[in-house]
């Protein structure tokens, strides 16, 4: 009798976890071998979709230069948004341009004055670390939308230029 | 007898549901900051307005100066001795009918091109792997696009200015063209 009883409490505690739990270390391998571990991170969206590219260089820290279909951002920080002219030479089509009371020449004041206080920043880190390593390069990660024209790029990396940034990195997406 | 029984079944009944829980939060976590995609990056650098350079030895053969131009029409390759038309090319043929206006090397498949798709990536790696063969110390190019030219039409010519996956270089990887890209403010 007692026998018996005991049984049937056995049979009610089991619950088969077993293959769940193959099939969470599965989830688990599959996840951790896709862990993000370079520090360049990008957030795709409607207005920000990169490139493909069959570059291999992988990226590096640096001030990040967000240019969208809509705003220009730098380290994640909005500057200035972008607006939609007409295309001179063909009529009826639009093109995405710096607004021109945002600049002065090809120069886009906004943007340099924030520039410049990365730079200064930058430069001020590293003359504090001492370290070769960790110097003022003008390195800049340059992230831009694909459809984009290259006369708002151009612009971009003139103010960068005469922020004393030389050195542009384009971040693409990798073809595999 | 009865004794030896319960042993067992003391034994069977593994207990995971720790770990499960564990697992649980461990997922959510790493599908947070999972990569699904990897980035790359291209170098790019501005000469005008680096650090001045220190003046170099005057080379024993001239620079090549190679710079491809990219309009809506196409492609067009300049070297120091002028525009490449290709004359070997049918295109070089086309190229001296072109009144006014003159022909790019490599014409776009449609024009004006209006996608990235119809501009002839693979012949402006083939024309470049030629000239490679003629000046093999040469590693730069100049990118001059038109401003309406959309940004990923000028990352994939760097891409095909980089290297040709249909031959292999040394180390059995694609040969290396013209690695080192240079953005000229281009035509306004």
């Amino acid at each position: 009798m007692a026998l018996k009883k005991k049984k049937r409490v056995q049979k009610r505690e089991e619950l088969a976890i077993t293959s769940m739990m193959d099939m969470m270390t599965i989830i688990l391998v599959f996840l951790l071998k896709s862990y993000a571990s370079t520090e360049v991170t990008v957030t795709p969206s409607e207005d920000m979709q990169l490139p493909t590219s069959s570059a291999a260089k992988a990226p590096e820290l640096a001030v990040q230069l967000m240019v969208s279909k809509t705003e220009i951002l730098v380290d994640g920080v909005p500057v200035l948004g972008l607006t939609t002219v007409q295309d001179e030479e063909n009529p009826g089509e639009m093109l995405i341009a710096v607004p021109e009371d945002e600049k002065k020449g090809q120069m886009i004041t906004d943007l340099y004055d924030r520039l410049l206080d990365k730079a200064e920043q930058a430069k001020a880190l590293g003359e504090a670390s001492g370290s070769e390593q960790h110097a003022f390069k003008g390195r800049i990660l340059l992230q831009c939308d694909q459809n984009l024209p290259f006369s708002v790029i151009r612009e971009v990396m003139y103010t960068a230029g005469q922020a004393q940034f030389s050195e542009f990195k384009f971040v693409v997406y990798k073809t595999e | 007898m009865a004794g030896k029984g319960r042993r067992t079944t003391e034994e069977t009944p593994l207990d995971l549901v720790p770990i499960m829980n564990l697992v649980t939060i461990l997922i959510p976590f790493l599908l947070m900051s999972a990569q699904f995609v990897t980035l790359a990056v291209i170098d790019s650098t501005l000469p005008a307005i680096g650090p001045p350079q220190e003046v170099q030895e005057e080379p024993d053969e001239p620079p090549l100066m190679l710079s491809v131009a990219l309009t809506d029409q196409g492609f067009t390759i300049l070297g120091d001795n002028g525009v490449v038309t290709g004359e070997s090319e049918e295109e070089g043929a086309e190229g001296e009918e072109g009144e006014g206006e003159p022909e790019p090397t490599i014409p776009c498949a449609e024009r004006p091109c209006t996608s990235a798709e119809s501009y002839d990536f693979e012949e402006l790696t083939r024309m470049l792997s030629l000239i490679k063969d003629e000046y093999p110390d040469d590693q730069n190019v100049i990118l001059v696009p038109e401003g309406r030219i959309q940004y990923e039409v000028i990352v994939r010519t760097m891409d095909s200015t980089r290297e040709d996956k249909s031959q292999k270089g040394e180390d059995d990887s694609s040969r290396e063209l013209f690695p080192f890209v240079v953005i000229a403010g281009g035509a306004q």
